[in-house]
């Protein structure tokens, strides 16, 4: 009686490892593709090609619509093996910095009397920040918000500050997503302009 | 970057130094790394004042700046006349602002290039043929000019070389060897260190104190309008000064005078009548004639400067017979040209020279009681504080390197009246043992009495703080004019002769001149009034009137003061020139009071002070009134330089060779973070 008894138990205990096996198996099937991917294996040049014609089709669309501008291109030209992430850290920066400056500006629109010269400055500070990373936009922006300082113009200032807000944020998405991008090829293909 | 160092040696331009200001983190960011791709040796510094502290505490350390113009903390045009003036360097100036009416006035501040945000890389490229046009045409001005062996100015320009070597010290690349060589070209020719580059040097011209003296005077001799490079060459009568040095320096001289003229058009100068012959009359001393006569611009001759910048008229300048202190007096007249400022400081400046002429205990043992010193009070410049307070300041400045040289002499003079001017009201209580420190600091022996001599004030004035001290002692009236006066004093009297030209420095410059004058007439200025006088200087060089900076940003006038003085003050002058004419001052006598000791406590006083003037005036003011306690060695050192040994003074000059003689002023000033000076201006002005 025990020796069939336990002869299905083994039966049944083996079926279970062989079940688990598979499932391991299986799993190590799907995470081929991913090893794969981290080590830049050769075999994933078609994925490294779709991120390259997305990078390149992105920042081509961010130059077309006016948000960057060739300050741009002299920044990745900066980027090289010594400092490989640099365009990222210097864009970071900036949108720290520039949050500050729009916070500020701000404020200094609430405030009753509106000192026009200080909203100037401000706004000078700006666009000399935003011309250093090439965000044309916003450049711009700045310069309308200016000329409204000058004509003393609150209206005008109010508005063109909402425009500027809007502009920062969307460059900062989308510069986000752009490098994001680029981080996923790796920091040795982070050399966009060499993609041509 | 890597191997820059080799590079430095023969790959030109790699490893130019450049020093970046700009307060914007970003644009700061990618400057830097631009500039390391085109392998420059780079330096970033977000704040102006920290950038102009970097600046004079290493003259040498830099090739080229690059600054933004919007800057929180000074101006950059500001920043750009301050750094053309004291140290010389070609300065590039960048904005995201294109208008041509801004590119104009940036050209006219001597910037040497204008870049228009976002700088590009292509543009940066080529920055290194600015700091290479400017080393050529300063070679080209001394073609002729061999080196000047005269022995007046070697005295002088030892301490200075030895100054100017040490602040060398970084460089080792052509770059230094050619900005050295041209800067000494007497005996420290050896300072030099690595080979000159390619370029031709052609030893410069150094514009020691004594030096310009002797041109101001010739200056003064001839009339401002008569003036011509060939009569002033005879008159000056200095071996191996050529034409062209003269010319090139009266360029400059006229350009100075016209900035200080149209700095203070327009600023009444009760000053300089009342106060001159006031102080005349106490001084009496014969020290402080002396002083005022050694300042070999007779005070004649200053006031008609002055006036004749000033638009005033010149008989209060009427100082007769005494040469330095006549001089002083005139010293103080001229500083009077500053205008509003000044007027604070008028006061107290004129009060200082009394002061300083006798009170100069400075280092030596006891002016013996300067009999001015109870003159001071009387002379008080009570006037109206008017810029001549200021002027006087410079004086004093003038008076401190006189004072140095009055060390030797009876510092119980000094002592004795410095008390008394801590008897004064003014709020600028400068103890007036800081005077005697400067003497002591200075270490000036009698004989270097071309130091000594007010105009002198440019090398004394960092040692000078002591002097300088008494002065706001005197000059409790309003202190913020009169400190800025005495900055502007001081850093006329500091950068040279040619600071006049910054306006209030007019007579501090003349006092200059007398400095060059040979030691006879010094002496007389240190048996008594040199430590006055040197105190003066000091007082002038290194109290930067807060406010006068301010109010010029690109008065040259203000920025020769201001700068002139301190280094570090200056920029505290410049953002507080409001708040605190006195602020300096006031505490610092304080401090001072307490401490008499001999140049150390100028040093640590005019260190203090310059130090702590970065930012708030006021708070500036304290902390050198703090440090006063401490005499920092270093910073007596460098008064020492100025004022004693001219080391000061002639560092300046033999900087700015071509430039004017502000510059050297300021430099030295700048470099000698001792100078007291700062807060002894703004006290001279309270007087």
């Amino acid at each position: 009686m025990i020796m069939p008894h336990t002869h299905s138990l083994l039966l049944v205990f083996f079926g279970q490892c062989f079940r688990i096996c598979e499932m391991w198996r299986k799993a190590a099937d799907s995470r081929v593709p991913l090893v794969r991917q981290m080590k830049d294996m050769p075999e994933p040049n078609m994925d490294y090609s779709n991120l390259r014609r997305q990078i390149i089709s992105m920042k081509k669309s961010l130059f077309d619509q006016g948000y960057l501008d060739e300050q741009f291109n002299q920044l990745e030209e900066l980027q090289d093996d010594s400092s490989p992430n640099f365009v990222e850290e210097v864009v970071a920066l900036f949108f720290k910095d520039s949050s500050r400056l729009l916070t500020n500006i701000e404020q200094a629109l609430e405030k009753h009397p509106q000192d026009f010269y200080r909203l100037d400055s401000l706004a000078h500070q700006f666009k000399g920040s935003g011309s250093s990373i090439g965000a044309l936009r916003m450049k711009n922006e700045c310069s309308m918000f200016k000329a409204h300082c000058s004509n003393r113009n609150l209206e005008g200032c109010r508005r063109s500050l909402q425009k500027m807000k809007r502009e920062h944020a969307t460059l900062k998405q989308k510069l986000e997503t752009y490098f994001q991008l680029l981080r996923q090829v790796g920091p040795r293909e982070r050399a966009v302009n060499s993609w041509k | 970057m890597a191997a820059t160092a080799e590079a430095r040696g023969g790959d030109f331009p790699v490893g130019m130094k450049v020093l970046v200001v700009d307060d914007d983190p970003t644009c700061l960011v990618v400057l830097k790394r631009m500039l390391l791709e085109c392998r420059y040796d780079v330096t970033t510094c977000p704040q102006a004042t920290r950038a102009l502290t970097m600046l004079r505490e290493n003259r040498r350390g830099f090739d080229v700046i690059i600054s933004d113009v919007h800057m929180p903390d000074m101006d950059g045009f500001r920043l750009l006349e301050l750094v053309g003036l004291e140290m010389d360097l070609p300065v590039i100036m960048m904005s995201a602002d294109s208008r041509t009416d801004i590119v104009m006035k940036g050209i006219k501040h001597g910037a040497c290039d204008y870049l228009i945000k976002p700088v590009r890389m292509e543009e940066l490229k080529n920055i290194w043929q600015h700091v290479v046009r400017k080393k050529f045409s300063e070679n080209k001005d001394h073609e002729h000019s061999g080196s000047l062996d005269d022995t007046d100015r070697n005295r002088p320009t030892n301490n200075d070389n030895e100054y100017a070597s040490s602040a060398n010290d970084g460089g080792d690349g052509s770059w230094k060897s050619q900005k050295k060589k041209r800067e000494k070209e007497e005996d420290e020719a050896d300072l030099e260190n690595g080979d000159p580059s390619s370029t031709s040097k052609k030893p410069r011209v150094v514009w020691s104190v004594e030096l310009h003296q002797q041109f101001v005077n010739a200056v003064n001799h001839l009339g401002i309008d008569k003036a011509v490079p060939k009569k002033i060459l005879e008159l000056m009568n200095v071996p191996g000064l050529t034409r062209e040095n003269v010319a090139s320096h009266l360029q400059k001289f006229r350009l100075y005078l016209k900035r200080i003229a149209q700095h203070h058009a327009g600023i009444p100068h009760p000053f300089v009548a009342p106060a001159s012959s006031a102080k005349v009359a106490p001084l009496g001393g014969l020290e402080f004639q002396a002083l005022a006569a050694s300042g070999q611009i007779p005070p004649q001759a200053l006031a008609a400067l002055q006036d004749e910048l000033l638009g005033r008229p010149t008989s209060s300048l009427a100082l007769p017979g005494r040469d330095q202190s006549s001089l002083r007096l005139a010293a103080i007249k001229g500083n009077k040209p500053h205008g509003e400022r000044e007027i604070a400081f008028g006061q107290p400046i004129y009060k200082c020279q009394n002061n300083a002429y006798g009170a100069f205990p400075q280092s030596s043992p006891g002016v013996g009681g300067l009999p001015s010193f109870g003159a001071w009070p009387n002379n008080k410049l009570g006037t109206t504080d008017s810029p001549s307070a200021l002027g006087n300041v410079s004086n004093s400045q003038n008076s401190n390197l006189l004072l140095h040289e009055l060390q030797q002499q009876p510092d119980s003079l000094l002592s004795g009246t410095l008390h008394n001017i801590d008897v004064k009201p003014s709020g600028i209580v400068m103890p007036s043992q800081s005077l005697n420190v400067f003497p002591a600091s200075e270490g000036i022996s009698p004989n270097q009495n071309p130091l000594v001599m007010p105009s002198q004030s440019q090398g004394f004035l960092p040692s000078i703080p002591p002097s300088m001290k008494h002065e706001p002692l005197l000059a409790s009236s309003p202190s913020n004019s009169l400190l800025g006066g005495i900055d502007m004093v001081n850093q006329a009297s500091t950068s040279q002769p040619l600071i006049s030209t910054h306006g209030a420095n007019f007579p501090g410059l003349m006092n200059r001149s007398s400095n060059a004058m040979p030691s006879p007439g010094i002496s007389n200025f240190q048996s008594g009034n040199n430590p006055y006088v040197v105190n003066q200087n000091a007082m002038g060089v290194s109290s930067r009137p807060p406010g006068v900076l301010k109010t010029e940003s690109t008065d040259p006038l203000s920025r020769s003061y201001g700068y002139g003085g301190s280094s570090s003050v200056d920029s505290g002058l410049l953002s507080s020139q409001s708040k605190n004419p006195q602020y300096g001052l006031l505490q610092n006598p304080n401090d001072v009071t307490g401490r008499w000791s001999p140049s150390q406590d100028i040093d640590s006083y005019g260190n203090t002070i310059g130090q702590g003037h970065p930012g708030s005036s006021s708070s500036n003011y304290q902390s050198s009134n703090a440090a006063l306690g401490k005499l920092p060695d270093q910073g007596r050192g460098r008064n020492h330089g100025f004022v004693g040994k001219g080391t000061c003074i002639p560092i300046r000059f033999a900087v700015d060779e071509v430039e004017s003689p502000t510059n050297n002023l300021s430099h030295s000033i700048g470099s000698s973070a001792d100078i007291v000076n700062p807060d002894i201006f703004e006290f001279s002005g309270q007087m």
